[in-house]
C-alpha cells in the first residue's frame, strides 16, 4: 500500500488520530501536497456514497470529515498560493423561519470535503443574507439551501426564485432537507437537489463543473 | 357493547378481536403534571435542572437547546463528572399533587393512566454537548460515553422509582427520537453496545413494577432498530414515519411490537392543510397497515398538532375509515 492509499484508508475509517502522521509521512516520502489531498477529496467521497446507501451514518461521516480536516491542516501550509478549494466557494444555510442545522451542517462539511470553499451563514438566513453574501465573497459558485420543516418550503421557494431573478450570476443553487423532492427543486427552480449530504457533495462537484 | 378504549387497544396490539381502530392517542390519559418545567414557551428560553439552556424562537414549532461555547454545559466529555450534575429529585407531596390529582381522575378500565417521559437517554447525551459532539464521542471516548450513559441511566431509575410510587400508571410514555427521517442516527452495532443496555435497565424495570405498557417515540426512521425495540421491551413503537415501510414492519414484528403512526405530520400539519388531504392520508395508513398491531396516529409526540384542527380532523377521519372496514 502507498502512503497516499494510507492516508485514504484511514481518512474512510474515521482515523483522526492517526491521519496527520500519515500525511506527514507522504510529504516526506515525496508526495505533492496536492496529490494527498486529492486523495483525501476521494476517500471522502466514498464516505459520502457508503452514507448515502445506508451503510454508514453520521458519526462514522464526522469521524472520516474530521481526520480529514486534520489531514489537511498539515497540508496547509504547503498549499497557500494554490488553492485548497478548487471548486469555488459554497454559501450554505437554513433558510429563513428554520433553524434545523444539524443537517446544513453534515452537508456543508461534506461539500468542503469535496474541495470548496464553504461559507456557512448559519441557520434562519433571509433572503437579503444571502444574496449579500454573493456580493461580498469572491468566487461562488454554488449557493446551497437546507430545510426541514414543511413550513419553511414557501421560505426556501422564496429565496430561490430571488436568487434567480437577483440579476447575479456565476453560481448554481442547490436545495435539501427532508420534505423537499426532485420535484419540488424543478418546481421552485433550483439547479440541483440532493437527498443527503454524500448526495449532496456528488451533486455540488456536478453542478459547477457542468 | 363496545370494547373500551383499553379493551380495544389490548385487542389490537395482542393480535385480537378489536372493533374498531385505536383512534390515535385515546388510550392513553397522559399525566404531563409532573413537577419540573419540560418545555420552554413559545418566545422564551429556559434553563433546565442539568442547566441545558432551551430555546423557542417566536414563529418557530418547537424549542431547541442552545449550543454555543457559552451555553453547552458539556465542554469536554473526558471530564463529564466535573460539567454533568444530576438536578435533585422532587419527591414533595405539594410538587407532586397536581400529578396525582390528573391521575386520581381517570377511568382505568377505559384509559391507560400513562406517565410522561423525557428527554430519554440519546437525547440527554447530545441535550448536554451538541449532536455532533455526541455521535463523534461515541467514537473517540467510548469508556466516557458508557459512564455518562450508566449516570444518566441511573437518573433515569430513580427517577421512576418516584413517577411509580407517586403515580401508579399503567404505562410509560417515553420520549427519545433515534434517528432523521430517513435513517438512524447511529448505526444498530453502535446502538446495541451503548443504548440498547441502558434501555433494557430502564424498560425493565418499568415492568417490574407494575407497568403493563411501554410506547416509546421517536418519530423517525428506525426501522433497522426494530429488534432492539423488542428486547428492550418496548409494546408500541409511536412516531413510526412513513420511510420505515409500517407495513412491511407489521407482517415481521406484529405480535412482538405494535405501531403507532404512518401519518407523517409534516405531510398533513402544516398552514395550508385540508380536511382532503388528512382523510386520504389516515385511509391509506388504514388500508395498508391493517387492523392489528398498528394504531393510525400523527406522528408527533403528543395529543395535538401544530395547526389547530389537523389531530382532530384525523380522529374523525380514523372513526369514519373504522366504520368502513370493520
Amino acid at each position: 500500500m502507498t502512503k497516499i492509499e494510507e492516508v485514504k484508508a484511514k481518512v474512510e475509517a474515521g482515523k483522526a488520530k492517526l491521519v496527520p502522521d500519515l500525511v506527514q509521512e507522504a510529504l516526506d516520502g515525496g508526495n505533492a501536497a496536492g496529490d494527498i489531498l486529492q486523495g483525501m477529496i476521494d476517500s471522502m467521497g466514498v464516505v459520502g456514497d457508503k452514507f448515502s446507501a445506508g451503510e454508514i451514518f453520521v458519526p462514522e461521516m464526522l469521524m472520516a470529515a474530521k481526520a480529514m480536516s486534520k489531514g489537511v491542516a498539515v497540508l496547509k501550509p504547503l498549499l497557500t498560493g494554490t488553492s485548497t478549494s478548487s471548486l469555488g466557494t459554497c454559501l450554505i444555510g437554513t433558510v429563513q423561519g428554520d433553524l434545523h442545522d444539524i443537517g446544513k451542517n453534515l452537508v456543508s462539511m461534506m461539500i468542503e470535503s469535496a474541495g470548496f470553499k464553504v461559507i456557512d451563514l448559519g441557520v434562519d438566513v433571509s433572503t437579503e443574507k444571502f444574496i449579500n453574501a454573493i456580493k461580498e465573497n469572491e468566487n461562488v459558485t454554488l449557493v446551497a439551501c437546507s430545510g426541514l420543516l414543511t413550513t419553511t418550503l414557501p421560505a426556501m421557494k422564496e429565496t430561490v426564485q430571488s436568487l434567480k431573478t437577483s440579476g447575479l450570476t456565476g453560481f448554481k443553487v442547490i436545495v435539501g432537507g427532508a420534505p423537499v423532492s426532485q420535484e419540488m427543486a424543478d418546481e421552485i427552480g433550483a439547479d440541483g437537489f440532493a437527498p443527503d449530504a454524500g448526495s449532496a457533495a456528488v451533486k455540488a462537484k456536478e453542478l459547477v463543473s457542468a | 357493547m363496545m370494547l373500551t378504549k383499553r379493551q380495544n387497544l389490548m385487542e389490537t396490539i395482542k393480535g385480537g378481536n378489536p372493533d374498531r381502530f385505536v383512534n390515535q392517542y385515546e388510550f392513553m390519559d397522559i399525566i404531563l403534571e409532573v413537577p419540573g418545567k419540560l418545555m420552554a414557551d413559545p418566545g422564551t428560553e429556559f434553563k433546565n435542572p442539568w442547566g441545558i439552556t432551551f430555546r423557542w424562537p417566536e414563529g418557530q414549532l418547537g424549542q431547541f437547546p442552545v449550543h454555543d461555547e457559552e451555553h453547552k454545559v458539556l465542554k469536554d466529555i473526558t471530564e463529564w463528572r466535573k460539567y454533568v450534575k444530576a438536578p435533585v429529585i422532587e419527591t414533595s407531596d405539594e410538587a407532586w399533587a397536581a400529578a396525582v390529582a390528573h391521575a386520581n381522575s381517570v377511568d382505568r378500565n377505559e384509559q391507560f393512566i400513562t406517565a410522561f417521559v423525557a428527554p430519554g437517554v440519546f437525547e440527554m447525551c447530545h441535550h448536554l454537548m451538541s449532536m455532533e459532539d455526541a455521535l463523534m464521542a461515541l467514537y473517540e471516548e467510548p469508556e466516557a460515553m458508557h459512564e455518562l450513559i450508566e449516570y444518566l441511566t441511573e437518573y433515569e431509575l430513580n427517577y421512576a422509582k418516584v413517577l411509580i410510587d407517586r403515580l401508579h400508571p399503567d404505562a410509560i410514555f417515553h420520549h427519545d427520537d433515534w434517528g432523521s427521517q430517513k435513517s438512524s442516527f447511529i448505526s444498530p452495532a453502535m446502538f446495541e453496545e451503548f443504548f440498547l443496555p441502558a434501555y433494557k435497565r430502564i424498560y425493565s424495570f418499568y415492568k417490574a413494577n407494575g407497568i403493563e405498557l411501554i410506547i416509546h417515540h421517536s418519530d423517525s426512521y428506525a426501522a433497522n432498530l426494530v429488534p432492539f425495540m423488542i428486547e428492550m421491551g418496548i409494546d408500541i413503537w409511536q412516531g413510526v414515519m412513513t420511510t420505515n415501510n409500517t407495513p412491511e414492519l407489521i407482517k415481521k414484528y406484529g405480535g412482538q411490537i405494535s405501531f403507532m403512526g404512518d401519518i407523517d405530520s409534516g405531510v398533513v400539519d402544516f398552514p395550508e392543510w385540508t380536511p382532503e388531504i388528512v382523510a386520504r392520508e389516515v385511509e391509506r395508513a388504514c388500508k395498508n397497515c391493517g387492523k392489528l398491531y398498528f394504531i393510525p396516529n400523527l406522528t408527533q409526540g403528543l395529543n395535538f398538532s401544530s395547526f389547530p384542527g389537523v389531530y382532530d380532523c384525523a380522529s374523525e377521519a380514523i372513526d369514519k375509515t373504522s366504520k368502513e372496514m370493520f
